[in-house]
């Protein structure tokens, strides 16, 4: 409703659209008409009700209502269930056994057992158990993942070890602990030897194994009873030797839970194992390699073993040919690995099964290795001796045609080695001039140095060169009795300043770490077995830097193979540093052999 | 549901956590140890997944909801040895008290900050026990209790490391959960 305000004079009447500023603003008319000198008193209003309009005739007054519904809130339920959800529980059988070992004399650091360093949150525990990945069950899983980490265990005192193992060490025991097939491959030096006997010792107790054989190369037993005496006082272990008799009974005997035998006296003995069905809940193969040729009668009987548990212990899992690694898993889970597999798909099946470090990744505080590459030129006397050898030799070898085989090809490179070594003729040598020179050095400084040759001829030769010096022999000719008495004395007599040793004898299972110079005369065919070598000075406790000089005459034989060996420690890599890439296949095949010469391969092409 | 009385001759420890995944939700764990720290049983929870609906309703109380009365509580029930001690690293599960009778403690060093601080509200009201190398932050009317059971655990290894393995077998679990279900599929 609208109200207008009523007008004292005439006026005509308006719609009811008047707009708004016809209500406020006075028209020019009145404002007029308003006389300046009337009071107020004068003036007379009278409304002529004929011509003036009144609101009420303008708006009819009318009553409106609006209806306004009533507001009925609905409710809507929102269901909200409970939150649930369900347990599942494991219940660990074995876990009253006793997991650690009794503690043993010679404690590390007795004094520090009973400290508990404050924890670093931050950094994850060492040594913590995981299972392999073939194994499935999650119970079983679950067992060895909720363990203790072994570095909790030692350092709290409940496990006891006469040395403070590294923390990569206790990793290796972790990795072996839950393994029912497993490689350790660390380099020489790393102590693989110490963690096996570790974890099996941490078996034993457990109650997880009972029957232990470990297999080693003959040289090798006397090296595993000392370590086991040292790492496992507690556990009674024993050689298997003697005569046939003895031999019966030692296997047959269950009061020794381990058991060590070498490779060749299985050869004769697998009849007994066969007879009396003699079942092993875990062996281990010491320098695994052994069985890399999954034909030969060694793996043949190897594999014939009857066991729960295979481990191999190598540090040089690959010497040749990818095909290594299928040899010896032939053993440790048959059929996994085929024979001419991508090296790549190798390296991927294998990774779950292997585990290796270098030295250069698990030791901060190792001295360093330093190389240094002799390269000698033959004596006068030797190149003349060298030169109508091989050409005689090329020639020899090309009027074989197809009757020429490899075996015709490694002849004449052993010859031509020998040549580098020394003049067959005069005795004169390159090398051995500069070996002279370099021990009398070694000498001056009380130091020690091992002379690494390929033939117990040229270490003979050497010997005569190196008297001042008190050289001591370590190889075939040897007799395996005298060797430890060899050893003891190379380390104990200040006049003893060199040990002269073949590849094959003084290669493994050797620790000569108070060497701090390594002379390698000559060069293997194969790199592991040089580092295996080099690795008898440069091992956990090494004195110092330990020094290689690798002797190479030019432009012979022996630098060619040495271009060899560099593409097989390429293949080395390759197989064992997770890479996912394929890469070319880099061993000494047939070809590559017969290339030394640049000869063509019987019913093959001509190879550069 | 197992509980134990102080006369137990064989003590345990009852580490219990709960972990939140974004795509996997709340899973809880429990891990029952000996003197030595040897695993005795594990137990483990379903993952749990609230609804938005839940967020909504139950807001700033969810989180503790879901640690101390659905799983928990679960855990507690489920658990088959008697425990001496229940150990968390989770300050809303101190409130699972209600359902055991063992002394349900937090463990200082795994919920402490870099700088060695802690937050976690009333615990000026928690009493600091030194107990296997760690600190054990009890309520006052049981720290006493907890007090008692530190001589006999001085063989525990590693008084926080616990806490890891129920982690690790968690995710082990969620794995094998995976696995299964992409192998339905």
């Amino acid at each position: 409703m609208v109200w207008f305000p009523q007008r004292s004079q005439p006026a005509t009447p308006r719609s009811t659209t008047a707009q708004p500023s016809d209500l406020v603003s006075p028209t020019p008319a009145t404002r007029s008409s308003a006389p300046t000198t009337t009071s107020g008193s004068d003036l007379v209003a009278s409304i002529d009700a004929a011509s003036s309009w009144h609101l009420d005739d303008v708006f009819a007054t009318e009553l409106c209502s609006l209806e306004i519904p009533a507001i009925e809130p609905i409710a809507i339920p929102i269901r909200v269930p409970p939150l649930r959800t369900k347990v599942k529980g494991f219940l660990f059988p074995n876990a009253n056994r006793p997991f650690v070992p009794p503690a043993v004399g010679n404690l590390a650091d007795p004094s520090e057992e009973k400290k508990r360093p404050k924890r670093d949150n931050k950094q994850a525990s060492r040594g913590r158990i995981k299972p392999p990945s073939d194994m499935v069950k999650l119970q079983d899983r679950l067992f060895y993942m909720l363990q203790p980490p072994l570095e909790s265990l030692v350092g709290s005192g409940q496990l006891n070890f006469p040395f403070n193992p590294f923390p990569y060490q206790l990793d290796g025991m972790a990795f072996l602990f839950p393994r029912y097939a497993g490689i350790l491959a660390d380099e020489m030096g790393l102590g693989k030897t110490m963690q096996a006997i570790s974890t099996i010792r941490l078996l034993l107790c457990s109650g997880e194994v009972s029957n232990v054989l470990l297999v080693c190369p003959k040289p090798l037993v006397t090296n595993w009873l000392r370590e086991f005496s040292v790492w496992a006082p507690e556990i009674p272990i024993a050689a298997i030797e003697g005569n046939s008799a003895k031999r019966e009974f030692q296997w047959r005997s269950p009061q020794i839970p381990v058991k060590v035998a070498n490779y060749e006296l299985l050869m004769r003995d697998h009849t007994i194992l066969e007879e009396h069905d003699l079942h092993f809940d875990l062996v281990a193969l010491d320098e695994a390699q052994r069985i890399k040729n999954r034909t030969s009668t060694t793996a043949e009987v190897i594999r014939s073993i009857k066991r729960t548990r295979s481990w191999a212990l190598t540090g040089t899992p690959v010497e040749n040919c990818p095909d290594d690694l299928v040899g010896i898993f032939e053993f440790l889970s048959p059929g996994y690995l085929k024979p001419g597999m991508p090296m790549h798909q190798i390296a991927k099946h294998a990774s779950d099964f292997i585990l290796r470090r270098t030295k250069d990744m698990v030791l901060d505080d190792m001295p360093p290795k330093l190389y240094r590459d002799a390269e000698l030129d033959l004596t006068p006397e030797q190149w003349s001796t060298y030169e109508a050898a091989e050409s005689e030799g090329v020639v020899h070898l090309e009027n074989l045609e197809q009757s020429l085989t490899i075996q015709h090809v490694f002849e004449l490179v052993l010859r031509l080695k020998q040549i580098c070594n020394f003049d067959p003729v005069t005795g004169s040598s390159c090398k051995l001039e500069r070996l002279v020179a370099d021990i009398e050095e070694v000498a001056a400084s009380g130091k020690k140095a091992i002379v690494f040759s390929q033939w117990v001829k040229s270490l003979d030769k050497i010997k005569a060169a190196l008297q001042p010096y008190g050289p001591l022999e370590y190889h075939g000719k040897i007799p395996h009795k005298k060797r430890n008495g060899v050893i003891d004395q190379f380390k104990n007599d200040p006049n003893s300043h060199v040990i002269l040793m073949s590849y094959g004898a003084g290669s493994v299972g050797l620790n000569l770490q108070f060497c701090e110079y390594v002379f390698l005369f000559d060069r293997w065919w194969n790199p592991a077995i040089e580092d295996q070598a080099i690795n008898r000075a440069h091992r956990l406790g090494a004195a110092g830097a330990v020094t290689v000089t690798k002797m190479m005459a030019v432009n012979t034989i022996e630098q060619r193979i040495n271009d060899v060996l560099d593409q097989k420690r390429e293949m080395f890599d390759t197989l064992f540093s997770n890479h996912e890439q394929p890469t070319r296949n880099v061993g000494l095949n047939r070809d590559e052999i017969f290339g030394l010469f640049d000869l063509r391969a019987p019913c093959g092409k001509k190879v550069a | 549901m197992a509980d134990s009385s102080p006369e137990n001759k064989n003590p345990t420890l009852g580490y219990l956590t709960v972990v939140n995944d974004e795509f996997t939700g709340w899973t809880g764990g429990m891990l029952v140890l000996d003197r030595g720290g040897r695993p005795i049983e594990f137990q483990c929870t379903l993952p749990v997944r609230p609804t938005k609906a839940h967020e909504i309703l139950f807001g700033p109380t969810l989180r503790s909801h879901l640690i101390s009365e659905v799983i928990g509580k679960l855990l507690i029930q489920k658990c088959r040895t008697p425990l001496s001690i229940v150990c968390t690293d989770l300050a809303d599960a101190m409130e699972i008290e209600a359902f055991t009778q063992a002394p349900v403690i937090l463990v200082r060093e795994a919920i402490e900050n870099e700088d060695g601080s802690i937050d976690v509200k009333g615990a000026d009201e928690l009493e600091a026990v030194p107990f296997a190398g760690a600190t054990f932050l009890a309520p006052i009317d049981v720290a006493s209790k907890v007090e008692s059971f530190a001589g006999r655990f001085g063989d525990l290894p590693d008084a926080v490391e616990p806490f890891e393995r129920i982690r690790e077998a968690i995710k082990e679990a969620h794995s094998q959960l995976a696995r299964q279900q992409s192998g339905a599929a």
